[in-house]
């Protein structure tokens, strides 16, 4: 039983993680129709810049995790200025060619910088929290919070802000609200930068519990999708319940079936959802 | 003239569904447009409105061309559409609705708001409901409401008691009676009686083209003498 509650427990953390990342290739999916696979290079160059400046240059974590953010959103905004802006409205081929080139040039840019072979980075709590019979890294127990914090926040923006408001809205229909002299891509835009900076947040978050490598943000960007096909393309509460779902997937399989197995389990999740699911009557 | 429109193409990739469309509209006139489905009504009512490209031909409106431009420019030149299909941001409260309208324009939230409750008193106890809960007669209501504000210059309303229950087209119809003094107004509509209460002159659409434009106001007044026109 305590087994299994941990098992549980691990599977929150994995779900926060992977919401935190999803959220924004969720919007971008919802909002634009753009497959975005740059957003997992901003994820690797989180945990790199986290690597830079906490291990080489030796600041706190802390630092390190901010400067991860700062990093992203210069980064999110050139490529959103320069690649996704332009993809609106055309084919989703052109999307995925052009995303995809901006991963791989990027995961080969980490490369020549860093070299190829795995980095790890340590725990930066590195202590044990016992509740009852259970025991779990503080780090953990902080991740499940933070996405916690980080849902009750979205949560709030897309509520009370007018920006908020404005990409609710636009997710429903871009058009009509053109329509009332808004330009909806520049709300989209900075929705697009604030979910960069979750990505980066996520690949600082992810990088204690693994090591670094230049091509993390492949591994990570496929698990996404399957996040978002699962909870639907820009809706908000919908990933959040298939991140943790999905997070729960992985923990369990790893723990209870074959260790190795535990990303394609969340495939096969995906693909019976899939298969389940009324097909959405377009909005 | 505050609207003309001048020998429009217009296509849907290789269909061509406008041929050759002219017409123009003066300060404070109210127009209808009346013609079959599939005629092409909406289509020249997006055209105008900035959300299609004509293949050919020009709109100006307040002496400035306008065809081409992007679509919130031409919004905010004070000319809104109103969809046919009463869709409104179901996610977002009423007042939320009324809230976007208003952020472009110059207007407080609160002006915005007690333009659409001076339409339709009835929509002040629905300000708090999510629009996607809004009967139709409401969401059309909504939606007009909403296009009054930043003052337009001009509104295109499609087929605005399409669909509607008896009771709510007398109250829609009777709204837009009563903004015919303050704005210049073009409608869609297929209803003729609707047509015979509101209109100053009428143009009939076929096929894509106007077939005839109807200025005597008897002839309007009397609907059977177009109907079979259509
Ligand atoms: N997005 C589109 N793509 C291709 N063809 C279209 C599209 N929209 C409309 N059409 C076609 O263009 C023609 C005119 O359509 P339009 O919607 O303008 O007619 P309408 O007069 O508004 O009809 P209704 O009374 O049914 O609203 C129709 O033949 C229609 O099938
Ligand atoms: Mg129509």
């Amino acid at each position: 039983m305590i087994n299994f509650i941990q098992s549980i427990l691990y599977g929150l953390t994995i779900g926060g993680i992977l919401y935190i990342i999803s959220i924004g290739l969720s919007l971008t999916f919802g909002a634009m129709g753009i497959v975005n696979f740059a957003h997992g290079l901003i994820y690797a160059v989180g945990a790199y810049a986290l690597y830079s400046v906490a291990t080489l240059l030796g600041a706190n974590f802390l630092v390190g995790a901010l400067a991860a953010v700062a990093v992203s959103i210069p980064l999110a905004y050139l490529i959103e200025r320069f690649i996704i802006r332009r993809l609106y409205g055309q084919s989703i081929d052109y999307a995925i060619i052009a995303t995809y080139a901006v991963l791989l040039i990027g995961a080969d840019a980490l490369k020549w910088f860093f070299g190829a072979s795995p980095l790890p980075i340590s725990d930066p709590v590195g202590e044990l929290w016992y509740f009852g019979g259970l025991q779990m890294p503080a780090f953990r127990v902080i991740i499940i919070a933070l996405s916690v914090l980080v849902f009750l926040g979205l949560s709030l923006f897309f509520k009370k802000t007018l920006v908020g408001k404005i990409v609710v809205a636009g997710l429903q229909d871009r058009e009509a609200v053109r329509s009332l002299g808004i330009k909806v891509e520049r709300y989209f835009a900075i929705v697009f930068v604030i979910g960069s900076a979750l990505a980066a947040l996520g690949g600082v978050l992810y990088a204690p519990l693994s090591t670094l490598d230049p091509y993390m943000g492949f591994e990570i960007i496929i698990l996404c999708f399957a996040v978002v096909i699962v909870g639907g393309m820009g809706n908000l509460r919908g990933t959040a319940i298939a991140a943790f779902t999905l997070g729960m997937v992985h923990s369990l399989t790893a723990a209870y079936l074959v260790s190795s197995a535990a990303d394609a389990m969340v495939y096969v999740v995906m693909a019976v959802v899939l298969i389940f699911r009324p097909i959405d009557a377009p909005a | 003239m505050l609207l003309s429109v001048d020998n429009l193409d217009v296509r849907y990739g290789h269909a061509q569904v406008l041929h050759d469309v002219s017409m123009h509209l003066n300060q404070g006139e109210l127009v209808c447009v009346v013609g079959r489905n599939g005629a092409g009504k909406t289509t020249l009512l997006k055209t105008i409105g900035g959300f299609m490209k004509p293949a050919a031909g020009s709109v100006n409106f307040q002496g400035k061309r306008i065809d081409g431009q992007p679509l919130e420019q031409v919004a905010l030149s004070g000319l809104k559409y109103v969809y046919q299909d009463k869709r409104v941001f179901g996610e977002l409260t009423v007042r939320e609705n009324i809230e976007l309208a208003a952020y472009p324009s110059h207007e407080s939230l609160d002006q915005a708001i007690a333009k659409v409750v001076a339409i339709h008193p009835k929509m002040q106890k629905l300000l708090d409901a999510k629009a996607k809960g809004l009967s139709g007669g409401e969401r059309q209501i909504l939606l007009i409401g909403r296009a009054l504000i930043g003052d337009p210059k001009l509104l295109l309303i499609d087929e605005p008691t399409e669909g509607l229950a008896a009771i709510i087209i007398g109250e829609i119809i009777n709204i837009l009676a009563a903004m015919k003094s303050k704005i210049t107004m073009v409608v869609v509509e297929q209803n003729l009686a609707t047509v015979s209460r509101l209109a100053d002159r009428v143009y009939v659409m076929k096929e894509g083209v106007f077939s005839r434009e109807i200025t005597d106001p008897e002839i309007i007044a009397n609907p059977a003498a177009y109907e079979d026109e259509l």
